[in-house]
């Protein structure tokens, strides 16, 4: 089967239709990419979604009400809806089922082809000790802490006295930043220890807990990798995504601004070493700390296609979703890691449906003026919506994204200031004012913020 | 699959249609999940809430499919565009079938008035015994009768199924007459029947 694949002359065919179990702007983005290679691409639509602007001319399947659990969450229907329109791949998008191995097991198990990693690499990155246990094993510096589960108070107590305060103690099933403590001193250990035990048994059923060092105010980098079936794996390049509000990414770069050269050669290679170490196939990316000593420590491992993923695009010139059709079809990479060429400085401002004046309320609304500028090949702006567009309130508020590339950074982040100048959008708040804020802040310029801080802006 | 109770309806094996009132009176049937849609009811069968209007089969799994609260008629004739499938597949929210109450408040104000008839004259053909009632020979096949049709004596009317037992339900005996036009449809395909329920209604020919 490798050989077979590796050496004939006739590549495996391609997929005929690939169903996209997504919605918004990324279903839109993957229809671009079925577009480029002739596949016909399924719309999944819920109630909500039916009828809308980026499904013009496109084959839809209504799979549910408006409420995602129905709908976009809901993982028989989807499949089923596949099956009978004829599909024979499923395109997960991000956000939803995408990260979910029962899903991509579903998929597999009705015959369709899930565009995304194996189950079981899935379910592995899906654990927070697991994942981290493989990374470690794989080469990939952590952030120190109990290598695990802990095992009771006593352990607990000892294991922070030794990595030194303040520590997080955090739940091994928890998410959304809930069954999280912080302690600052060997006193606040056991408040902390059982604080978050009775708080993730109640919301997770799991008290198991285990404990890092709190790295305060560090920055976000992520790497982007790529691998086939066949185990070969190539990066392309890091993002820094150390602008955030309350964990959500505003603004993402690369190259990052502020990562040491020699650790970026270090924890590429590793990123890559560890992808081929868990058999990883397709598209994902590890996200890392980088930390005040210039290190950059794995935090976890997102296996799906990222909402950033276009940055690193218009870097290498590589498209990251034909990429991943192909690798699902089963064919080698198309390109090695010699021919990964990453140039200038790319930027993108993710533009949200809310408003900023108002604690970034959400916003949802008909859009009654839209026009985004075109024609410059620097300039790239991935959206859904046009004028006339209902933005449901069902969903998630990003109604586009915008990215620009320069030749350095003041460059890129000059075009995209001028970009976001020309854009229009009534009806609704966005927050492209905020992202102007920041973008001609000193701060930014500077490189002067951490993810706790958002540069140029007071909250 | 429907809007209420995600966690008890994900896996019960009922599922209930969406009941939309029309404008013209009628009711519409819409489907309340995606899957293959199997033993329709044919045009002319009278539906009340919790009569089974088919199967909806989602990956291999059948769901029953119910009339909702509120939903009753006669089955309008079906749309031409859709050519008869044995398993039609369908989104979510789709037009299933459009119900007539009018027509059906009709049938019944003539069973009520033939009622009286009925007893004395047999002028309904009665379930022999409780089971599961098939109009049609199978699925993919058309349906044994329809409204108009001519019936007589021994003709078969429908199938039932006790106890995983086909029977042939044969027209006649009593006092029904022969030969005699059907009237109406009375129960529908696939549905659960109890001893002397009535199947069709009959009026004597000529």
């Amino acid at each position: 089967m490798l050989d077979s694949a590796r050496g004939s002359r006739r590549p495996p065919p391609l997929f005929h239709r690939i169903f996209i179990a997504n919605r918004g702007e990324v279903a839109a983005r993957i229809a671009r990419a079925c577009d480029a290679l002739g596949i016909t691409p399924v719309f999944a639509v819920s109630t909500a979604d039916r009828g809308a602007a980026y499904t013009e001319g496109r084959e839809t399947v209504c799979i549910g009400p408006a409420r995602s659990s129905h709908s976009y969450l809901d993982a028989r229907s989807l499949v089923q809806a596949a099956v009978q329109s004829r599909c024979t791949a499923v395109h997960p998008g991000w956000g939803f089922l995408s990260e979910n191995p029962a899903f991509a097991a579903l998929c597999a198990a009705h015959g369709l082809t899930f565009i995304g990693p194996p189950p079981p690499v899935m379910h592995l990155m899906g654990k927070k000790t697991p994942a981290k246990q493989a990374m470690r094993a794989a080469g990939l510096t952590m952030i120190p802490g109990s290598d695990g589960i802990l095992r009771d108070l006593d352990h607990a107590q000892a294991v922070a006295d030794q990595i030194g305060y303040p520590v997080l103690l955090k739940a091994e099933s928890g998410g959304g930043g809930r069954g999280m403590r912080i302690a600052r001193s060997a006193s606040e250990v056991a408040q902390a220890y059982n604080d978050a035990g009775a708080e993730a048994r109640a919301a997770f059923g799991d008290d198991r807990l285990y404990l890092e060092r709190l790295i305060e105010g560090g920055r976000h980098v992520e790497i982007q990798i790529l691998a086939d079936r066949y185990g070969d794996v190539v990066h392309l390049g890091e993002r820094d995504c150390t602008v955030q509000r309350s964990h959500q990414k505003l603004i993402e770069e690369s190259p990052s601004p502020v990562l040491p050269e020699p650790e970026r050669e270090r924890c590429l290679a590793a990123a890559v070493r560890a992808a081929a170490s868990i058999g990883y196939v397709g598209a994902g990316t590890m996200e890392f700390l980088l930390d005040e000593g210039g290190v950059l420590r794995f935090m976890e491992m997102n296996t799906r296609l990222q909402v950033e993923h276009c940055v690193s695009e218009q870097r290498s010139g590589r498209d990251l979703v034909v990429e991943q059709i192909y690798v699902a079809a089963g064919h080698p990479l198309r390109f090695s890691q010699q021919e990964v060429h990453l140039q200038g400085h790319a930027i993108e401002c993710r533009i949200n449906a809310e408003d900023p004046s108002d604690d970034f309320r959400p916003a949802p609304g008909v859009i009654t003026r839209w026009h985004v500028p075109t024609g410059d090949p620097e300039l790239r702006v991935d959206t859904h919506v046009s004028a006339g567009y209902e933005i449901p309130p069902n969903y998630d508020s990003l109604i586009c994204k915008v990215i620009a590339r320069g030749p350095t950074r003041d460059a890129a982040i000059d075009r995209m200031i001028h970009a976001l100048g020309a854009m229009v959008c009534e009806g609704v708040p966005t927050t492209v004012a905020m992202h102007l804020t920041i973008l001609r802040s000193r701060a930014f310029r500077e490189h002067r913020y951490d993810t706790r801080k958002i540069p140029g802006w007071s909250t | 699959m429907h809007p209420s109770s995600p966690q008890t309806q994900k896996y019960a094996q009922v599922l209930r249609a969406r009941a939309v009132a029309r404008s013209d009176g009628t009711i519409a049937l819409h489907a309340p999940a995606v899957g293959l849609w199997r033993g329709q009811p044919a045009a002319g069968a009278l539906l009340r809430e919790g009569a089974v209007i088919g199967q909806i089969e989602q990956l291999g799994a059948l769901y029953e499919l119910v009339c909702p609260a509120g939903a009753h008629g006669i089955v309008a004739p079906p749309d031409p565009a859709h050519e008869p499938l044995s398993r039609r597949p369908v989104a979510y929210d789709d037009l299933l079938l459009i119900l007539a109450p009018q027509a059906a408040a009709a049938v019944a104000a003539a069973i009520a008035a033939a009622a009286p008839a009925a007893a004395g004259h047999g002028l309904s053909q009665r379930a022999p015994s409780s089971g599961r009632f098939y109009g049609r020979p199978s699925p993919e096949r058309p349906p044994f009768l329809r409204v108009g049709d001519q019936v007589h004596e021994g003709q078969v009317i429908g199938l039932l199924e006790v106890m995983k037992t086909f029977t042939r339900i044969h027209y006649g005996g009593g006092e029904l007459p022969t030969p005699a036009r059907v009237t109406a449809l009375l129960v529908q395909d696939d549905a659960d029947v109890a001893a002397g329920d009535p199947l069709i209604a009959v009026e004597p020919l000529s």
